[in-house]
């Protein structure tokens, strides 16, 4: 059975100021599968994220929705939260209410009202949403650096100190590219070679 | 750079170049072209009897920006790292006419080896670093008010440096390049090419306010009666004792004018250089018997073939870009390939070792891991829907998808056919496949069809 | 009469926009970023690429109600 948490943020006055969360939180209780709905002023900040994982776990919820700011700036940080509950961070779905809704619009009942169908948008999307499970690759721990100027030099110094294999690449029959053309450098006038 | 070749985890390919780059982070795999050098570096000791010996001499010295001259088999510079000469093949008697060869008669070593070939080496590696650098603008073939570089006494910065190099073709003698003799009057003008949209590049070099000042300062150490005036546009001296610097060369008498110049020409021995003081509002006319010019930089050329190779992209002027401009400097779009140094954008030395440890220290995180996770939300395909037409391969941009013989039981039949498989280190997750897919086999998984069909749904149901 | 012209007059066309998640989605943060206002009945779809966007996801927005759709990428 697909139990949905709807997390409505207020972002201090940034969503609240143009969207009525409460009534975005009461229109979400009447979306189907959603089976909890709450608001909150600061969802990504510490509290916000312990009222998220304690939710979860209370209210036995296995998909959450976040309407937020853009998933461009805390997916990361929820993802983290919903895993940290016991859920597959895939579960997760925000609905962006900040960038692409209070921000833009400034009539607070058509700003409540794209707010509403957003959070129904990532619901329904939720309600089809699946665990996912990333796959582990082996890496190949040797570095190609190309072009061995000063750039390139220093870049293989630093990851050969670090115990890695470095294979620096240069075009020039030498190293060391156009730094050490040059004479002195500033501002200290010490040698460049 | 000695640190570098004695490093026993650095090995360096010079005279190499990169001709495919296959994989994706933590396993790419690179095909190097090590061009002939027609010496053998496993024998060459690097004693030097060789290019002492060889007859083709007065070859314009690449790395001397044209003021030197070297042989046919030359090291670039003495302190060459690997001290391993290499033929230049269009200027060796041996190899245009066939006759010569003094040089292999003469190795100690048996070093030389007209034979050699160019040698194809196939590695693997978790991470690239694009640290490409950068040339300089080709002022001469735009600036005829300059004199379309045929005047022999207007030199750019970097013929400067090497002029003023105590190992370079004149023994850090600042002579002129036309009759040898000391100059006295030297002007130099910055921004040739840089912020000039006319006839260069709209972007400030960022260096050149700063060496400018440093060649001020040296040329007033070395000729105390020289008289430099500098022609600028602005000075830029954003940096830890930049501003100082500047000052320390106006103070010890550099004499810096605020203009362009819309002229130089030759009067006798000597170049007049015409502009304007924008400040006092009136003409000046400076008669210099040196003209350096600080010339912009630009991109490496082939930075159009590294771009390529690595599916990287190059802004309008060639410089790489990295992924976000202030959080992510010296990451790529390309997962694994990282920036460093004045390939991403003009820079000075010490923003370039700032860089270079920053993308050190990211590919030592990415190693220190010793695996990557990959994104899940990647495409799948359903095997047994899955009819194998191949068109999924021919919209992927990352090569992600091949097709794999599969076998599979029919009325009791094994058959073998071919199915799509993603490979989950090259998919990105973009869902071109998805769209592409006539049976809607491969789903995108995060952004499956019946997610996003059921967001349409919701969004349209509020109507 | 009267009243039919009014309710022509109040209509506002529904938009779906697809919008790529690397530019275009970007670029309508972008816009809520610089407080450009812009009317409230249009709605996103965030997509991984526009690539993405399946011609049957454009069919299926119209025949739900949407009055136009918006492809961005």
């Amino acid at each position: 059975m697909k139990r949905i948490g709807v997390f409505v943020c207020h972002c201090g006055t940034n969503i609240a100021s143009k969207v009525d969360v409460r009534s975005l939180v009461e229109s979400a209780r009447e979306l189907q599968d959603v089976a909890y709905a709450a608001d909150y002023q600061f969802m990504c900040s510490e509290p916000g994220q312990k009222l998220l994982v304690n939710s979860i776990r209370e209210h036995d919820l296995n998909r959450v929705v976040i309407a937020s700011c853009t998933p461009r700036l805390h997916e990361e940080t929820f993802r983290k939260a919903v895993k940290a509950a016991g859920l597959n961070p895939y579960l997760l779905e925000i609905a962006n209410i900040r960038e692409q809704c209070a921000w833009v619009h400034d009539d607070r009942e058509e700003a409540t009202r794209k707010a509403s169908e957003l959070v129904s948008m990532a619901v329904a999307k939720a309600r089809n949403s699946s665990a996912l499970d990333s796959t582990r690759i082996p890496i190949t721990k040797s570095l190609l650096v190309i072009g061995a100027g000063i750039a390139g030099i220093q870049t293989a110094l630093d990851v050969a100190d670090n115990g890695y294999d470095v294979m620096l690449l240069d075009r020039e029959p030498t190293i060391g590219g156009n730094m050490v053309k040059l004479d002195k450098t500033f501002p200290t006038l010490d040698c460049s070679a | 750079m000695v640190a570098a070749a004695q490093h026993p985890n650095i090995t360096i390919a010079s005279y190499a170049e990169v001709e495919r780059v296959e994989g994706f982070i933590g396993n790419f795999k690179v095909i190097i072209r090590k061009k002939a050098r027609s010496v053998d570096e496993n024998k060459c000791t690097g004693c030097g009897i060789c290019w002492e010996a060889c007859p083709s001499r007065n070859i314009t010295s690449e790395f001397d920006e044209g003021m030197g001259k070297r042989k046919a088999i030359y090291l670039p510079f003495k302190q060459a790292v690997p001290a391993v000469p290499v033929i230049d093949r269009e200027h060796c008697r041996y190899f245009q006419s066939g006759k010569c060869g003094i040089c292999r008669k003469k190795c100690p070593s048996g070093a030389i080896d007209f034979k050699q070939e160019d040698e194809i080496i196939e590695k693997e590696f978790g991470a690239i670093v694009i640290a490409t650098g950068y040339e300089l603008f080709d002022w001469a073939s735009v600036y005829g008010e300059y004199g379309y570089g045929q005047i022999p006494d207007v030199i750019t910065s970097m013929q400067f440096e090497r002029m003023n190099n105590a190992s370079g073709p004149t023994e850090g003698e600042i002579l002129r390049p036309s009759d040898g003799k000391r100059p006295r009057n030297i002007a130099i003008i910055t921004c040739v090419g840089s912020r000039d949209d006319a006839k260069g590049r709209s972007y400030c070099s960022r260096v050149c306010c700063m060496y400018t000042a440093k060649h001020a300062h040296q040329i007033l150490e070395k000729i105390p009666d020289a008289q430099v005036f500098v022609f600028y546009m602005d000075i830029r001296a954003p940096g830890k004792n930049y501003e100082e610097f500047y000052r320390r060369s106006v103070e010890e008498g550099a004499v810096y004018i605020r203009g362009r110049v819309s002229r130089i020409y030759r009067r006798g021995e000597l170049m007049v250089v015409k502009g304007e003081d924008t400040l006092l509002g009136r003409q000046v006319e400076v008669e210099a018997d040196l003209v350096i010019l600080a010339t912009a930089i630009v991109p490496s050329t082939g930075f159009q073939k590294i771009s390529e190779l690595t599916g990287i992209t190059a802004d309008k002027d060639g410089f790489f870009q990295e992924a976000h401009p202030k959080l992510r400097p010296v990451e790529t779009n390309t997962a694994g390939v990282f920036l460093a140094g004045a390939c991403q954008g003009p820079k000075d030395i010490p923003d370039t070792v700032a860089q270079a440890g920053s993308a050190a220290a990211k590919v030592t995180a990415l190693f220190s891991k010793g695996e990557i996770e990959t994104d899940p939300m990647i495409a799948e395909v359903n095997k047994a829907n899955c009819s194998g037409c191949g068109l999924c391969l021919q919209v992927c941009p990352y090569d992600a998808i091949t097709l794999k013989a599969t076998k599979e039981r029919v009325a009791g039949v094994e058959r073998e056919r071919n199915v799509a498989e993603v490979n989950a280190g090259l998919c990105r997750g973009c869902g071109a496949c998805t769209t592409a897919c006539p049976s809607g086999t491969i789903n995108l998984k995060g952004f499956t069809n019946e997610q996003i069909l059921s967001e349409v749904d919701a969004g349209c149901l509020g109507n | 009469m009267p009243g039919e012209l009014n309710a022509a007059e109040k209509w506002e066309p529904k938009i779906i926009a697809f919008c790529c998640n690397w530019c275009a989605y970007a670029g309508a943060d972008l816009a809520g970023l610089n407080r450009k206002k812009y009317p409230a009945n249009l709605l996103v779809v965030r997509v991984p690429c526009s690539g993405r966007v399946n011609p049957q996801f454009v069919l299926r927005a119209f025949q739900k109600g949407a009055d136009a759709v918006l492809v961005a990428g």
